[in-house]
C-alpha cells in the first residue's frame, strides 16, 4: 500500500525565483526531488539505466504517451554512469545529415529543456570551435560546414583571425608544432549541466508517476520462446526481470545501460556489435573566467571548456583498449596537458584537481544502436560512445515512441540493429569529436 | 584576534636573520627565510586571506598548511598557491583572490543578507524565465567563480620529467614513514622516501615535547646516514596500476615544478592524518583554527596566534595546544574537553573576528578558538589501488580494509600508538616492504632477457606478520547542537547538505554534486567526512551506511606545466629537405613531414612535366621492406587482389581494405628478389599500415616466415616524370637497360645512379607521365637530387612540389584514400572493383567486400562543371536540383592547366555514377551550378599511352 500511497501524490511546487523567496522567508524546505517507492512486481515497462537516456526515455513514455507505470533501475545512483561524467558539449555540426537532423533535434530539445522540466540545466550556448591543423582536416570542416548549412544547422568555417576574436586565449600564431590553420564555428553549440539534466528527468518523470529505483540491479532478463537457453534469443519475448532486489514482470525493457550495454543485452540473448572503452577526462582549479568558447581539438585528441565556477574541463579520445576499469591513467594527463599548452600556452600554471574516466559503448561505425531487436519487447538505446549525453533528449522522445507505438520512428530509423546485418552502416567517424 | 611574532622558539623553522620583503596586495611586508606566505602575513597581524565564494565572507587561517581551503593566493602569474605552505621569497608580489574591490572591502559580501535565498543549489531552480535573459544571468553566476587569474602571457617553463623505479617509495615521512625507509634500506632495498612538507619528521616536527624532538633529530641523523633519497616538498600524487606512481616535486631548484615517474615495487602509505574541522555555528569566522594550526604557527614559526583562546580538545593534540600556545603567550580562558562531554556550540562576533565563545552554555570572552575534534584518514592512495576503506566509529575515522599487498599502510592511517608504537609499526612495515620487493625484483630479473644473472628460486612473498597498531577511541565529533559550514571554500554549511539529502540528494555522490561540497582546492580532504556525517544524519543512518566518495587523482594537484613536460614533436624533412629551402620552396605540413609544396608556379611546373621532365621528393613515401617466403600469403591477405604469381623483378599495384571492407590504403609493392619484396603506402598511411601489416602478423599468422622493416626514412625517393625522363635517367644510371622494352611499366630494377650503389628504380607515376621513381639511400639523397639537376639542365628539368602532383594526378583521376574516400567508401565504390578477387581464400575485408559486390554503392567519379573556369570547392554538396537533398560531393577539384579547364573528383549516389549524369553542385557562396559526370576516371590521357612510353 505504500507504493500506491506514494504513486497518488499531489502536485510539487513549482521551481522559481518568487517560490525559492517564499521558502526562503518561511524558512520552508523542499519536498524530495523523486520519491522513494517500494519496488512493484509488474509494471507496464522497465528501463535500465538511470543515466540521461533512461531517464529521458521514461519521461516521455509518460509524457508524450500517457505510460506512467514504468520503473528506471539503476544500479547505483541516478546519473553514476556516463551522464555525470561527460564533458557535458552539446552540438549539432555533424557530417552525414542523419547526424544532423538528429542532434539537430536534440540541440532544440536542450533549449526548450529548463522551461519544460522546471529546472535550470543552465544550457550555455556559447559557441563551438573544432579546430583544424591541417589541410586535410580544414577540407573535412568544410565538408561538414555544408551539410551542416543544408541541414540548417548553424556552422561555418572561420579562419585563425576569426578564431583569436572569439577565444583569444588560443594560440593562432604559426608558433605552435601544428598550427591552428581554420576552425568550424558553430555558435548554438555549448555546454549544459549534465547533472541537473538526470535530475529535470528524474523529477518530472516522478511528477507523472514514473518509479526511480537506485541500488537496483538488473542481474538477468527474462525471456520466453527465443531459440536459445532459457528462452533467450531471437524469435523470443521478454516476460521480466530479475535484480537484487526480486523479479518483477514486464513485456518492454528497455537497455540504456551505455558501458554496460552488452553485457546487459547478453542477459536477453541479444549480441551486440559493441566493444566497451573508458574515456578519461580531468579538470582544473578555477581560474576567472578567460575562455568564451567551447573547444575541440581533433588531431589534438583534446576538447576543452570552462565551467561557470572557472574550472577547465578537460576530455580526450578514448582509451585504445577494451576495459571497463573507471581508473584514470597518468600519461593520459600527460598527453592532454601537453596538448592543451600547444593550444593555450598561457595556462602552465593551472593545476590539474581530478581525473576521472567513463565507459563508453563503441560500434564500428561511430553511431548508435537504436529500436528493436530479435527479442520482442525488448528495446536497446546503446552503442552511444562518447557522444551520448548530447543526444540524451532525442534519444528518450524516440526510443519512448518506438517503446509505445511498437513502430520504429524515422528519425532513428538509420540506427537500427539490423543496419549491421544488411550493411548500411552510418558513418559519424569523421564528426565524433576527437580521436576516432 | 592578532597574530603577532613571538621570542625565539626552539622548534622554529625560520631564520631570523634573514629577512625577505614582499608585497600583499600591493602593500610592503615582510617575513623571514623559512616562513610560509600565510606564516608571514599572520605575523604581520593580517587576518583575512581571501573570500568564500557564494557570500564572499571573510576568511582568516584554518590548518595553516597546504589544505587549508582560506588561504588560497595568486603570486605573480601564479594562480590558487597554498600560502599554507609555500615558502616566502624575496621579491615576492601576492594578491588576495576572488574579492573586489579589495579583501577588506568586497561588494559580494552583500550576499550575505540573502543567505537563506541562495541555499545549495539555489540556481537550479531559479534564472528558467525569461529564456533570453539566462545568458545575462549566466554571466553573473560566472563571476563568482573563484581562484586567481590565468596571465595568458604566461611562457611554458622548462619542466624535465624523472623516471625512476626504486624498490620501494614511502609516501610521507612522519616517524613511521622514516622508520619503513630505513628498515627497507637497511634490508638492502632502494628508497625514495617522499615528504610533502619542506622538511621530514611529520607531526614531531610542531611538537614541543622535548622526547618528540630528540627523536626527530635522532631520524634525522639516520636518514642521512642512510642510502635513502629523501624528496621534500613533494608528493605522490597518483597511485596507479602495478604501482606506477606520479610524484610532484615542488622544489626542484630549476623548474618550477618537476614530475617524477617512479615504478616502484612495494608502497608504503605513510601520509599521517589531516585534522578535521568542527562543524558549528561561526566555525568560518578567521579565529577559528585548528589545533594543528596553532601548534605550526607557534611552534614553527613563533607566531602567536591570538591573545585570549578557549580549547575545545578531544584528543592530546589539543591538549598539546593548549601548552604550546601558553607558551608563547596566549591566556587560555577555558580548555573545554570534548572526551568527557564538553561541548561547543558557537562563536560570536563580527563576520571577521571571533570575541566569544559558547561552550557548554556559556559565553567566554576569547578572540581565538582552537579546535581538536579528530581526524580524517588520507585514504587516497589506498582507494587509487582499489582498496575501500571501512568507518570505526570507536576510534571516529576510516580505517585501511584490504589493500593489495604491495601497498602497505602505516602510521596513522593504519592505527594509534605511542611514538615507539609508530616507529616499530614503521620499521617493520619497511622491512616488509622490502622482502616483496625483493622478490618482484628477482622475478623481474630472471625473466628479462639481458637482465643481470640471478641467483636461486624466487623468494616466497613475505607474510605480513606486523603486530597491528591499535585503534584509540575517540568521541564521533562531527557537529555541534548548531549548524556551520562544512565546506569553507564552497560556502557549504551542514544545513545545507541536510536539506539537499531530505530533498532526494541523500547518497554522498548525489549530494556531492548537488551542494558542491567537497569539490574545492582540498578535494574533499578536510570536508568529506563532515559532509558524510551531515548526510547520515538526515537518513538517520550510521557513517558507514552513507559511506564515503572514491578519492581520485591526483592526491595533490599538479601544473598542467609539470604534466606536459618538453613538447616532444618530432618535425621530419627529408635529405632534400636543404635543396628545397634554397630554391623558393613554399613548404606545407604534411602530418609530421615539411614538404615542397611549390616553387612559386605550380601550373608551371604542371606545364613543364608534361612537356619536359621534373622532379619531385616524394620521401614521406611509406616504404616497408618485407623478406621471408610468406611474403605472398601477406600480401595476398592485405591487399584485395592476387599476388601469388608475381615476378621478380615485377611492382603491382594495390589496394588494402580493412575488416569493414572500407579503403584503408593503396600503393603498389615490388619483388626485388626471390623473397624480398618492398611495400610503399601512402605517404599519411606509413604508420598506420606498418601497424595493421604487424597486427596481423603478430595476431592472426605468427607461424608466417615474414619479416618486415619499416624502410621510410631509410630512403630518399625521387620520382622523374616527364616525356624527357629516360633521357635524364640515362645521363645518371649505370648497369641498367632503360629502354621501354628491356625495362617496361610496372618494373622495378636495382641500379646505380649518380654513382649511388644499391638504388631501387621503379616504372611507375603518380602523374601519369613516363616516370621512374628513385629510392636512393638516404644519405645520398641529396646528392642524386643535385646531379638530376645538373644532369638536366638542357631538358628543362625542374622541381615539381605536391600542388603540381595533386594537379596531374587528378588531370589523371587517381583517387586519394582519405581525400576522395572517407570513412565509409567500400573497396568497389573506387571504381576498382575488378581489384577485388573473391575467389581467394581469404583476406582483409573479404566477408563484408563479398557483400558489398552486389550491392549498388556510392562511386567516385570524374566531374567537370559546365562552366570551365568554376572550381567548386573540395567540400561542394552534390544536390537535387533546387532541393537540399545531398546526391554526393566534390572531393577534390582544381584547375587543370593542361586541359585548361576545372576538372574534379567526386563522390555520388549509385544512380549518378554513369558517364554523362548532368549533376548539380552547391558552391559554398549557395550558387548551385551544373555539371557532367564523365566516362572515366582520367580527364586526360584515358589510355595511359604517356605513362607506358
Amino acid at each position: 500500500m505504500a507504493g500506491l500511497a506514494g504513486r497518488l501524490r499531489k502536485r510539487p511546487p513549482k521551481y522559481s525565483a518568487a517560490a525559492l523567496a517564499w521558502k526562503g522567508l518561511r524558512g520552508q524546505s523542499w519536498p524530495r526531488v523523486w520519491r522513494d517507492c517500494d519496488l512493484q512486481r509488474s509494471y507496464d515497462a522497465v528501463v535500465i539505466g538511470g543515466g540521461v537516456h533512461g531517464l529521458a526515455t521514461a519521461y516521455y513514455l509518460a509524457r508524450n504517451h500517457g505510460m506512467t507505470n514504468v520503473a528506471v533501475l539503476d544500479k547505483a545512483y541516478l546519473g553514476s554512469g556516463g551522464s555525470g561524467r561527460n564533458t557535458a558539449i552539446v552540438r549539432s555540426n555533424y557530417l552525414t545529415p542523419e547526424g544532423v537532423a538528429f542532434y539537430d533535434r536534440s540541440v532544440h530539445l536542450y533549449e526548450q529543456m529548463a522551461v519544460e522540466l522546471n529546472i535550470n540545466v543552465m544550457f550555455s550556448q556559447r559557441g563551438h570551435l573544432t579546430l583544424a591543423h591541417s589541410d586535410s582536416s580544414l577540407r573535412t570542416m568544410h565538408w561538414r560546414a555544408e551539410v551542416n548549412k543544408l541541414g540548417g544547422v548553424n556552422s561555418s568555417v572561420i579562419g585563425p583571425d576569426e578564431i583569436k576574436k572569439e577565444c583569444p586565449s588560443l594560440d593562432t600564431s604559426d608558433h605552435p608544432r601544428y598550427p591552428i590553420q581554420g576552425a568550424l564555428y558553430h555558435p548554438p553549440g555549448g555546454v549544459v549541466r549534465h547533472d541537473a539534466v538526470v535530475w529535470g528527468y528524474a523529477r518530472a518523470a516522478d511528477h507523472m508517476g514514473v518509479e526511480m529505483h537506485q541500488k537496483t540491479e538488473v542481474t538477468d532478463i527474462l525471456c520466453e520462446g527465443g531459440d536459445g537457453p532459457d528462452g533467450k534469443g531471437a524469435g523470443g519475448r521478454v516476460t521480466g526481470v530479475r535484480t537484487n532486489r526480486g523479479d518483477i514482470s514486464t513485456p518492454i525493457v528497455i537497455n540504456c545501460t551505455a558501458g554496460w550495454a552488452s553485457l546487459i543485452s547478453t542477459m536477453a540473448g541479444v549480441r551486440l556489435p559493441i566493444t566497451t572503452h573508458p574515456l578519461q577526462a580531468a579538470v582544473t582549479e578555477p581560474v576567472k573566467m578567460f575562455l568564451p568558447t567551447v573547444v575541440v581539438s581533433g588531431s589534438l585528441h583534446v576538447y576543452v571548456s570552462q565551467t561557470d565556477r572557472g574550472e577547465l574541463v578537460f576530455g580526450a579520445s578514448v582509451d585504445p583498449y577494451a576495459n571497463y576499469s573507471v581508473r584514470g591513467s597518468l600519461e593520459f594527463t600527460e598527453g592532454l596537458a601537453g596538448h592543451v599548452l600547444e593550444l593555450m600556452p598561457g595556462v602552465s600554471r593551472m593545476r590539474i584537481l581530478r581525473q576521472w574516466s567513463g565507459l563508453c559503448d563503441m560500434t564500428p561505425d561511430y553511431s548508435p544502436v537504436m529500436g528493436f531487436t530479435p527479442v520482442d519487447g525488448f528495446l536497446v538505446d546503446v552503442g552511444w560512445g562518447t557522444y551520448g549525453f548530447k543526444a540524451a533528449p532525442v534519444s528518450g522522445e524516440q526510443m519512448a515512441e518506438a517503446a509505445a507505438t511498437g513502430r520504429t520512428p524515422k528519425l532513428i530509423e538509420a540506427f537500427a540493429l539490423s543496419r549491421f546485418d544488411n550493411g548500411e552502416l552510418v558513418g559519424e567517424k569523421g564528426a565524433a569529436s576527437v580521436g576516432h | 584576534m592578532t597574530m603577532s611574532r613571538q621570542g625565539v622558539q626552539p622548534t622554529e623553522v625560520i631564520d631570523r636573520a634573514a629577512k625577505l620583503r614582499f608585497r600583499w596586495n600591493g602593500k610592503r611586508f615582510s617575513g623571514f627565510e623559512g616562513d610560509t606566505i600565510a606564516s608571514a602575513l599572520a605575523a604581520s597581524g593580517e587576518q583575512i586571506f581571501s573570500r568564500s565564494m557564494k557570500y564572499h565572507r571573510p576568511r582568516g587561517i584554518l590548518t595553516a598548511d597546504y589544505w587549508d581551503p582560506n588561504l588560497m593566493v595568486q603570486v605573480g602569474d601564479d594562480p590558487n598557491v597554498r600560502a599554507g605552505h609555500r615558502l616566502l621569497e624575496s621579491g615576492m608580489d601576492v594578491r588576495s583572490q576572488n574579492a573586489w574591490p579589495s579583501l577588506n572591502r568586497d561588494i559580494k559580501a552583500a550576499n550575505s543578507l540573502f543567505g537563506r535565498f541562495l541555499t545549495a543549489g539555489f540556481y537550479y531552480k531559479t534564472f528558467m524565465r525569461p529564456q533570453w535573459l539566462w545568458p545575462t544571468y549566466e554571466r553573473v553566476l560566472a563571476t563568482f567563480a573563484p581562484g586567481g587569474k590565468i596571465d595568458l602571457d604566461t611562457p611554458h617553463a622548462y619542466h624535465d620529467k624523472r623516471y625512476t623505479h626504486p624498490d620501494v617509495v614511502v609516501a610521507g615521512a612522519g616517524p613511521a614513514g622514516i622508520e619503513a625507509a630505513l628498515a627497507a634500506s637497511g634490508e638492502g632495498a632502494s628508497v625514495l622516501l617522499v615528504s610533502h612538507e619542506h622538511a621530514v619528521g611529520g607531526h614531531l616536527r610542531y611538537s614541543s615535547d622535548a622526547a618528540d624532538q630528540a627523536a626527530l633529530a635522532e631520524l634525522r641523523a639516520a636518514l642521512d646516514a642512510s642510502d635513502v633519497e629523501v624528496l621534500t616538498d613533494s608528493t605522490v600524487t597518483g597511485r596507479y596500476e602495478d604501482n606506477w606512481l606520479g610524484i610532484v616535486q615542488r622544489n626542484h631548484p630549476i623548474a618550477v615544478e618537476r614530475l617524477i615517474k617512479a615504478r616502484a615495487k612495494t608502497l608504503v602509505a605513510a601520509p599521517g592524518l589531516i585534522e578535521r574541522p568542527y562543524v558549528f555555528e561561526g566555525n568560518d569566522r578567521p579565529g577559528v583554527i585548528t589545533s594543528g594550526a596553532a601548534r605550526r604557527l607557534a611552534n614553527l614559526w613563533g607566531v602567536k596566534p591570538g591573545e585570549r583562546a578557549v580549547v575545545f580538545s578531544a584528543n592530546a593534540d589539543g591538549d598539546a595546544a593548549a601548552a604550546d600556545l601558553e607558551r608563547v603567550g596566549t591566556e587560555i580562558a577555558a580548555v573545554i574537553d570534548g572526551r568527557t562531554g564538553g561541548r561547543i556550540s558557537s562563536t560570536s562576533g563580527s563576520s571577521r573576528a571571533v570575541d566569544a565563545v559558547v561552550a557548554d552554555g556559556a559565553s567566554i570572552d576569547a578572540d581565538l578558538l582552537v579546535v581538536a575534534a579528530g581526524w580524517t584518514a588520507p585514504t587516497s592512495l589506498l582507494n587509487m589501488a582499489g582498496d575501500r576503506p571501512v568507518y570505526d566509529p570507536a576510534a571516529a575515522r576510516f580505517f585501511p580494509s584490504d589493500p593489495p599487498s604491495n601497498v602497505l599502510a602505516t602510521g596513522g592511517l593504519a592505527g594509534d600508538a605511542d611514538l615507539d608504537g609508530l616507529r616499530q609499526h614503521g620499521a617493520a612495515t619497511g622491512r616488509l616492504a622490502a622482502a616483496r620487493a625483493a622478490a618482484v625484483r628477482h622475478r623481474l630479473q630472471s625473466r628479462t632477457a639481458r637482465a643481470l644473472p640471478v641467483d636461486g628460486d624466487e623468494p616466497a612473498w613475505a607474510p605480513d606478520e606486523r603486530v597491528p597498531l591499535g585503534r584509540d577511541p575517540h568521541p564521533e565529533l562531527y557537529r555541534a547542537d548548531t549548524h556551520g559550514m562544512v565546506d569553507m571554500s564552497e560556502d557549504i554549511s551542514s544545513k545545507d547538505l541536510v536539506a539537499a539529502a531530505h530533498e532526494g540528494y541523500d547518497s554522498v555522490e548525489l549530494a556531492k554534486r548537488y551542494t558542491t561540497a567537497t569539490m574545492g582546492p582540498s578535494q574533499g580532504k578536510l570536508e568529506t567526512v563532515n559532509t558524510v556525517a551531515a548526510i547520515a544524519e538526515a537518513r538517520g543512518e550510521t557513517i558507514s551506511q552513507v559511506g564515503t566518495t572514491v578519492w581520485r587523482p591526483p592526491y595533490a594537484p599538479l601544473t598542467l606545466g609539470a604534466l606536459a613536460g618538453r613538447m616532444f614533436e618530432p618535425v621530419r624533412v627529408s635529405p632534400i629537405h636543404p635543396w628545397h629551402e634554397a630554391n623558393n620552396v613554399s613548404i606545407i605540413q604534411a602530418g609530421q613531414w615539411l614538404r615542397p609544396d611549390h616553387y612559386g608556379d605550380p601550373a608551371a611546373e604542371v606545364r613543364n612535366v608534361r612537356e619536359n621532365v621534373g622532379l619531385i621528393d616524394v620521401t614521406p613515401l611509406g616504404k616497408l621492406d618485407l623478406r621471408g617466403p610468406d611474403v605472398p600469403k601477406l600480401l595476398s591477405l592485405l591487399y584485395v587482389n592476387k599476388w601469388m604469381k608475381l615476378g621478380v623483378g615485377r611492382v603491382r599495384y594495390g589496394m588494402m581494405c580493412a575488416e569493414d571492407g572500407v579503403v584503408l590504403d593503396d600503393g603498389v609493392t615490388g619483388r626485388l628478389g626471390e623473397d624480398h619484396y618492398m611495400m610503399s603506402t601512402t605517404s599519411s598511411g606509413a604508420g598506420g599500415v606498418w601497424e595493421w601489416v604487424e597486427n596481423w602478423l603478430q595476431t592472426e599468422r605468427p607461424d608466417w616466415q615474414v619479416h618486415v622493416t619499416p624502410v621510410t626514412t631509410a630512403y630518399a625517393s625521387i620520382n622523374v616524370a616527364g616525356p624527357k625522363s629516360r633521357e635524364l635517367m640515362s645521363r645518371v644510371c649505370e648497369g641498367v637497360d632503360l629502354d621501354a622494352e628491356a625495362f617496361p611499366y610496372m618494373t622495378v630494377r636495382e641500379a646505380t645512379v649518380a654513382g649511388v650503389a644499391g638504388c631501387f628504380m621503379w616504372r611507375i607515376g603518380f602523374t601519369g607521365e613516363l616516370s621512374f621513381e628513385l629510392h636512393v639511400p638516404a644519405g645520398h639523397g641529396l646528392h642524386v637530387w643535385e646531379a638530376l639537376m645538373d644532369s638536366g639542365s638542357d631538358l628543362g628539368v625542374g622541381p615539381f612540389g605536391l600542388e603540381a602532383q595533386r594537379i596531374m594526378r587528378l588531370e589523371k583521376g587517381h583517387f586519394i584514400v582519405g581525400q576522395d574516400t572517407d570513412g565509409l567508401t567500400l573497396g568497389p565504390s573506387t571504381g576498382l572493383g575488378s581489384l577485388i578477387k573473391l575467389d581467394k581464400d581469404d583476406f582483409a575485408g573479404k566477408p563484408e567486400l563479398a557483400w558489398a559486390a552486389d550491392r549498388s554503392l556510392p562511386m567516385v567519379v570524374a566531374i567537370q562543371p559546365d562552366d570551365p573556369d568554376v572550381v567548386p570547392e573540395e567540400a561542394a554538396q552534390i544536390v537535387r536540383g533546387d532541393t537540399n537533398e545531398i546526391l554526393g560531393r566534390i572531393t577534390s577539384s582544381r584547375y587543370s592547366p593542361t586541359l585548361n579547364r576545372s576538372i574534379c573528383l567526386g563522390q555520388v549516389e549509385p544512380d549518378l555514377a554513369a558517364g554523362g549524369t548532368k549533376v548539380t553542385v552547391l558552391l559554398e557562396s549557395g550558387e548551385r551550378i551544373g555539371a557532367t559526370v564523365i566516362d572515366h576516371h582520367a580527364h586526360f590521357d584515358p589510355a595511359g599511352e604517356r605513362l607506358r612510353g
